[in-house]
């Protein structure tokens, strides 16, 4: 099937009503839950996955994607009129989103957002369609040990780039791999950690964790938190509206944005966050005058936003192809995946065609109803910014109980959300990433079976997966990755 | 001087979980060979390194000065509470009585108080919490509570 064919196939299977609905809902709901400061794509995926076990594969996956970048839209109108990140992946857009609100030009940085969401996604939407054919060919080829090393790669990415403290990623991955071993290990059937408990047997489960880490331990961390009590002021239509000299400055940072943020987030442990970030220090580097960042500069604010939903894309290229999370989000999207039964992987652009092509042709018609939405309910969403917290969260408390009893209809799994939250909130006040737990936990199992299956061919010898080159190669990455903060350390010392 | 507790702290529970699980895993679960790993080996390796990195996190910021985190112990408590509530209550009081009566305990923390205003938004939750879930999802639920 030739690309156009592919793309053809997709584009008739998600404008099915039936298919179509869910994606018009996830990003509805995406927006709805992004919008609100404190509550992050995860909180929201985890939130309303239990809903879609009455779904189709097919349909869940496609609503889920279309919650995660929908939250990406939402979370840059609490950053801009709060200056409180609505999701991590826009806590840059506060930057210089806020500033411009100071000024009274909210409505030109809102518009310039989502512009630049919009021609990040697109960007993105491109890149996953080349990477995708190719990975899955190159999936092929990989052995045992270069998945084992490719996800370890993942892990020591994701706890090491733009981070201050490594250890501290370091530390909470081996949490969630040690978490992940817990239920019955499917190379020896023997019950690990399971305490004689039938509940364990299958493992934690997945959304408990979920919740408990990012429903009840935001949930916490927000009641009291005088900057949450914050409410938005209203703004006119027509400040949205961009100036001539606006618009002659935002297009080449929303395609800098946008080709960043498609690189970063194809690869396994980087992710949309970081290449936010990225966007934001190359533009301001590249600007001739860098002192205007901070102070109120659109550039500021598209290339960022461009970035994070470019990346946003992307990441379902690895989850997808080769079955391997690069971040926290895709692990979620993943670990909702097999729950519906389908194990990702490179069989799956094969055996599921209009599943991956659907969802593909679902991320441009999810952006399209985005842009096309968001500016009319632009005044719905400054009003859900005016209701209090207070209404708010006892209702949360109450949908993430019977979301997780949903799952398996234990009242088991609500007794350890409320274990899992005291945990979570305790790693927030050590400034300990919860992400990177869930991270370690998804991708722990699947490591640990790579790991015993290559050294089991390999008779032991651990050279295996220094003889196979796409393993070297990331065994090199990892070296490289880890010498990094010692040689930073190093040189600011000298 | 000011230490940085909660690092200190968050490290030094992280050490603990770690040297726990490796010496449960280690005495309870055989450890093999590399060639042929047993299903001991790789939460005894996990464990041993998230006890290091627990000490790592731990003792250099015992020496470092930092602010203390915001602990807000009533949430805490309060919040648990309400989920704990909610698992138990479900069974026995139905949709019902679980919602509303967990909302009551979450809304004990909130800035706004009033047992009035308590009330209307446990009853609205719970409301909103039927439709979607008994009616919406139709979910198999005892909805009232067991009056025997």
């Amino acid at each position: 099937m030739s690309t156009w064919e592919s793309l053809l196939l997709g584009l008739s299977f998600a404008l099915q009503p039936q298919i179509l609905i869910y994606c018009v809902l996830g990003v509805l709901l995406g927006s709805f839950v992004g919008v609100l400061p404190g509550i992050g794509a995860m909180a929201a995926i985890s939130l309303l996955l239990p809903l879609t076990f009455y779904m189709s594969p097919e349909a869940a996956l496609i609503m889920l994607a279309g919650v995660y970048y929908g939250a990406q839209y939402g979370g840059a109108v609490a950053s801009i009129l709060l200056r409180l990140p609505g999701t991590p992946q826009s806590a840059v857009t506060t930057l210089d989103g806020y500033p411009l609100t100071q000024q009274g030009r909210a409505g030109l940085a809102l518009f310039t957002a989502m512009i630049s969401s919009f021609t990040g996604a697109m960007i993105g939407i491109v890149v996953l369609v080349v990477l995708a054919g190719w990975l899955s060919a190159l999936a092929t080829r990989f052995g045992a040990a270069d998945y084992a090393m490719m996800m370890i790669f993942g892990l020591v990415a994701a706890s090491t780039i733009g981070a201050t403290r490594p250890v501290k990623g370091f530390a909470m991955i081996a949490l969630g791999v040690l978490l992940g071993c817990i239920g019955t290990d499917v190379n020896s059937g023997a019950q690990r950690f399971t305490f004689g408990q039938a509940e364990l047997l299958d493992g934690l489960n997945l959304v408990a964790l979920a919740m408990g880490l990012f429903g009840v331990a935001e949930v916490i961390a927000n009641i009291r938190n005088p900057e949450r009590q914050k409410t938005a002021a209203r703004i006119s239509m027509r400040s949205l509206l961009p100036t001539r000299d606006d618009l002659r400055r935002i297009p080449l940072p929303i395609l800098r944005g946008g080709a960043l943020g498609s690189f970063f987030g194809a690869l396994p442990g980087t992710g949309s966050t970081l290449s936010a970030f990225l966007a934001y220090a190359t533009e301001r580097r590249l600007s001739r005058q860098p002192e205007r960042f901070g102070k109120g500069a659109i550039e500021g604010v598209a290339g960022p936003e461009a970035g994070n939903n470019a990346a946003s894309i992307t990441a379902f290229t690895p989850t997808l192809t080769l079955g391997i999370p690069g971040d926290p989000i895709m692990a979620l999207m993943l670990g909702a995946l097999i729950i519906h039964g389908i194990q990702p992987g490179p069989m799956m652009l094969e055996a599921r065609p209009e599943m991956f092509w659907g969802l593909v042709a679902s991320f441009a018609i999810g952006n399209l109803l985005l842009i096309l939405l968001n500016l009319p309910l632009i005044g719905i969403w400054i009003a859900m910014l005016r209701i209090p917290f207070n209404y708010l969260y006892p209702a949360i408390i109450v949908f993430l109980c019977l979301g997780v009893y949903s799952v398996r209809g234990l009242t088991f799994d609500i007794v350890l959300v409320a274990g899992i939250g005291l945990a979570g909130y305790l790693m927030t006040l050590a400034k300990l990433s919860p992400a990177l737990l869930l991270l370690g936990f998804v991708l722990g199992p699947l490591i640990e079976t790579n790991l015993r299956r290559a050294l089991l061919v390999a008779r032991g010898d651990p050279m295996v997966f220094l003889e196979r080159p796409i393993s070297a190669g990331f065994v090199f990455a990892i070296v490289v990755l880890l010498l990094f903060p010692l040689w930073r350390l190093w040189r600011r010392k000298a | 001087m000011q230490r940085d507790w909660p690092e200190v702290w968050g490290g030094l529970i992280l050490a603990i979980v770690g040297i726990g699980a490796a010496l449960y895993a280690g005495q309870n679960y055989d450890l093999g060979t590399l060639r042929q790993m047993g299903p001991g080996f790789f939460p005894v390796a996990m464990g041993l390194a998230l006890s290091g990195f627990g000490l790592f996190i731990a003792l250099p910021a015992f020496w470092r000065g930092g602010e203390g985190a915001q602990f807000d112990g009533i949430s805490l408590v309060l919040v648990l509470a309400a989920v704990l509530v909610f698992g138990l209550a479900l069974p026995r009081l139905g949709l019902v009585g679980a919602s509303f009566v967990t909302v009551l305990i979450a809304t004990l923390p909130a800035q706004r108080r009033g047992w009035l205003w308590r009330g209307v938004l446990a009853l609205s939750i719970t409301l909103v919490t039927v439709l979607v879930f008994h009616l919406g999802l139709r979910m198999t639920l005892p909805l009232w509570p067991r009056l025997s």
